[in-house]
């Protein structure tokens, strides 16, 4: 029996329209062969033009495809409004965070490890410390993730989804392990992520099993169908739900699945801890908004308690403890959980009814959040002393007089988390309330509010520290940035600024693009 | 005949052949399991995993499941154990894990567990077995298994089956990051190099003297002796403890005349 072409019918690719992520994956495939065949003192610019170019082209892919609304490759993936502004959003944040990756003049070598395999606090350990270059790995890994999250949150069905879920997670792993100091810190942050990540991704599988044994399908517009057609026990369908929600939530960072972030976000080289701050929050929440809008938009009412509750608990939990941190990358840990229980509130803004305000002010948020804790944790970066940065809290203190600028910058970005009228954070949190009241979410806005108070607390007692401490004897020193940190730093906070005054132009591309196709 | 319809047509009955198999490599698939588990050596434990797979694969073709049986031998086998004694060669296979429980109650936890699981596994096969009609099974092999599995493989799950590449790609560079230490040129000492430092001032040249096997014990630790008496400490391996002889042991052991 062998099957004849007409048999099988093979899927139309439109390779255009998948070429973003195709560009990624083909330049981190490239990128390793970088490695393998370039010289050692040749792959660092080779692998920086490389990533550059391929993500600038992946941008002007996006755009020239903007108007695409298909369903392509046998329909496991879709090519929409939201897909393809969370696409150009990946590659713009991931422009910034690969600048941060890259910079090599605040320590010799820039953040990475030159050798991850030598066993850290050997005599090898030590000689290598000494060495002024630096893996490369880290670009193709860089790349290989951008990839995997542009098909997370364009997948349309739930393999795919998987399989993009898995292509991202990998590398974030690696990088979480290749910071040149502290590096015990290092590789414990991302054997937990490791650990952990794998766990929420058995739980992802394994709902999708059940959902499979609900709808018969794993397409989602099979299991929209499904719902409302299927006979079958309705058990299996929301055991399902919760295991695939247990995944995604488990990467968005929401409580009670957050308890992995503070530890690899401090452990994380700071550079990768800003990519995954802004990128896998963007990805994960792509994918979730695409879960809930296209596959499960007929079990809305049943899902709003649920996730309004852990909405709730993420917001409270997140800010609160964000209160008691003493560690600057622990405080921004939390209040990226706190950030996640406010993008919770604009998912769950799901009106059903057309009213797409939700998705279009989520999604408005994920940029804005974005651009601000890419730049924050860049500002982290330069704060250092002779062992590395210099993250404790009491360390921060006067700042301010030993160098106004970067203070200046971090508390306008502490201010736009807090959100401030005139920084993105107002404009994006009042998106979010904005569509969760027009939905008749009123008690989630209520929350909203009061969370934000209490986070407003911690950012203005770094900012009180900053500004208004004596700077100490052991005080660091605010390193002159480079030109790539520079370009990053500038990047994020003029987004900030801009995203704050005028944040029409983005408001009306969000809305206009939040559109699914099923 | 398709392929559904003998096994329709044989669901029931066992041939000869096939018992005669399955009562062979039954033990031996048990064998390996039961090895896996109570090897001490992580080698060991690797190969005797091996066997079972091994085994399971020849089952399923059996079972006229020829694909899945290929995939359990080239994938599990050829791939996965064989990476997986990479990996144990790349790190070291030395064993090293400690016997003690370091969590408490774990093992307790472990057999509860453990037999909890399997008893949900055998109430599962039991209930598939005996209470549920199979769905949609004839639909998926109408083409035949294999063929079945290539349809869908090409056609609706073609770019996640292409994208699967990168999450490999993804691995096999992490392995190399986390396991591969590269030598330097600096580092690596060329004959030139080793013969200067043979030479070179406080260094003695020559051989190292032997131990005094014969001549006071027949034991590799026992230290040779120096013209003044005293012990040479070269003479024997920096890692055997220097062993005194008790005046017994040391004293001439005249031969029978």
């Amino acid at each position: 029996m062998i099957l004849t072409q007409e048999a099988l019918k093979l899927p139309q690719i439109n390779y255009v329209a998948l070429s973003p992520m195709l560009i990624l994956f083909g330049a981190a495939t490239v990128g390793v062969l970088v490695e393998a065949f370039a010289g050692r003192g040749r792959r660092y610019p080779v692998q920086l033009g490389l990533s550059l170019v391929s993500l600038v082209a992946a941008l002007v892919m996006v755009v020239r495809v903007a108007h695409t609304r298909e369903l392509t490759a046998g329909g496991a993936v879709a090519v929409d409004g939201p897909a393809l502004f969370l696409e150009g959003t990946l590659a713009v944040l991931g422009i910034v965070a690969l600048l941060l990756v890259a910079e090599r003049s605040l320590e010799p070598g820039g953040p990475f490890v030159a050798v991850a395999a030598v066993t850290a606090g050997t005599e090898a350990d030590r000689v290598q410390a000494q060495r002024r270059d630096a893996g490369t790995e880290v670009y193709p890994l860089l790349l290989f993730a951008l990839g995997g999250m542009m098909l997370f949150v364009s997948a349309n069905d739930l393999l795919t989804m998987f399989v993009a879920l898995e292509v991202f997670s990998l590398p974030l792993y690696l990088m979480c392990g290749l910071a040149r100091r502290r590096r015990l810190l290092s590789q414990e942050a991302a054997l937990k992520y490791f650990l952990l990540g794998a766990f929420a991704s058995a739980f992802f599988l394994f709902g999708i099993a059940m959902i499979y044994g609900y709808a018969g399908q794993i397409n989602f517009a099979a299991i929209h169908e499904a719902i409302q057609s299927s006979t079958n026990d309705r058990i299996l369908l929301y055991l399902g739900l919760a295991l695939l929600a247990i995944g995604l939530l488990f990467k968005a960072a929401a409580v009670p699945f957050h308890v992995w972030t503070p530890d690899v976000y401090q452990g994380a080289p700071t550079p990768v801890t800003a990519f995954m701050a802004a990128c896998t929050k963007v990805a994960a929440f792509g994918a979730l908004l695409r879960v809930i809008y296209v596959a499960f938009e007929r079990t809305a009412w049943d899902l709003r308690l649920v996730i309004g509750g852990i909405a709730v608990l993420t917001m409270v939990v997140g800010s609160v403890l964000a209160v008691t941190q003493t560690d600057i990358k622990r405080l921004l840990a939390y209040s990226s959980i706190a950030n996640a229980g406010y993008l919770l509130v604009g998912v769950l803004a799901v009106g059903g009814n057309g009213n797409h305000d939700g998705l279009a002010s989520s999604m408005f948020y994920l940029v804005a959040y974005g651009f601000s804790v890419v730049a924050a944790f860049g500002v982290v970066t330069l704060v250092r002393d002779a062992d590395g940065e210099a993250t404790h809290l009491s360390r921060w203190a006067g700042l301010g007089r030993r160098s106004p600028l970067y203070a200046g910058l971090f508390t306008f970005l502490l201010l736009a988390f807090a959100g401030i009228p005139l920084t993105s954070g107002f404009t994006s949190k009042f998106a979010v309330f904005g569509a969760a009241l027009a939905s008749g979410q009123a008690w989630l806005v209520v929350l909203g509010a009061i969370t934000s108070v209490i986070l407003a607390f911690p950012y203005l007692r770094v900012v009180v520290l900053v500004w208004l401490s004596e700077p100490g004897e052991n005080t660091p020193t605010v390193s002159i940035p480079g030109a790539l940190t520079s370009a990053a730093l500038a990047i994020g906070a003029l987004a900030t600024l801009l995203l704050g005054i005028a944040p029409q132009p983005l408001l009306d591309l969000s809305s206009r693009a939040a559109e699914f196709v099923r | 005949m398709t392929s559904v319809a003998i096994l329709a047509e044989a669901a029931g009955r066992v041939g000869t052949g096939e018992a005669i198999t399955f009562w062979v490599l039954t033990p031996v698939a048990l064998v390996g399991a039961i090895g896996m588990v109570w090897a001490r050596n992580a080698v060991h434990s690797a190969l005797f995993l091996v066997l079972t797979m091994l085994s399971l694969g020849v089952f399923y073709v059996l079972q006229a499941g020829p694909f899945i049986g290929m995939v359990q031998i080239i994938v599990y086998t050829g791939a996965i154990i064989m990476l997986f004694l990479f990996v144990l060669m790349l790190v070291g296979r030395d064993a090293s894990d400690s016997l003690i429980e370091t969590l408490r109650g774990q093992r307790t936890a472990a057999i509860v567990l453990g037999v909890g699981f399997a008893g949900l596994i055998c109430t599962m096969l039991a209930r598939g077995l005996t209470s549920m009609a199979d769905k949609g099974l004839g639909a998926a092999n109408k083409d035949g298994n294999v063929q079945g599995i290539a349809a869908l493989l090409f056609t609706r799950y073609v770019f996640a089956f292409e994208v699967t590449s990168a999450l490999l790609i993804t691995a096999a560079v992490g392995a190399m990051i986390l396991a591969h230490v590269e030598k330097r040129k600096e580092d690596k000492v060329n004959q030139p190099a080793m013969m200067r430092r043979r030479f070179a001032p406080g260094n003695y040249p020559g051989p190292k003297p032997g131990p005094g096997v014969f001549a006071t014990s027949n034991s590799v630790a026992t230290p040779a002796r120096l013209p003044d008496g005293t012990p040479a400490d070269r003479s024997i391996s920096p890692i055997l403890p220097v062993r005194e002889l008790t005046a017994a042991e040391a004293a001439p052991k005249g031969t029978e005349e």
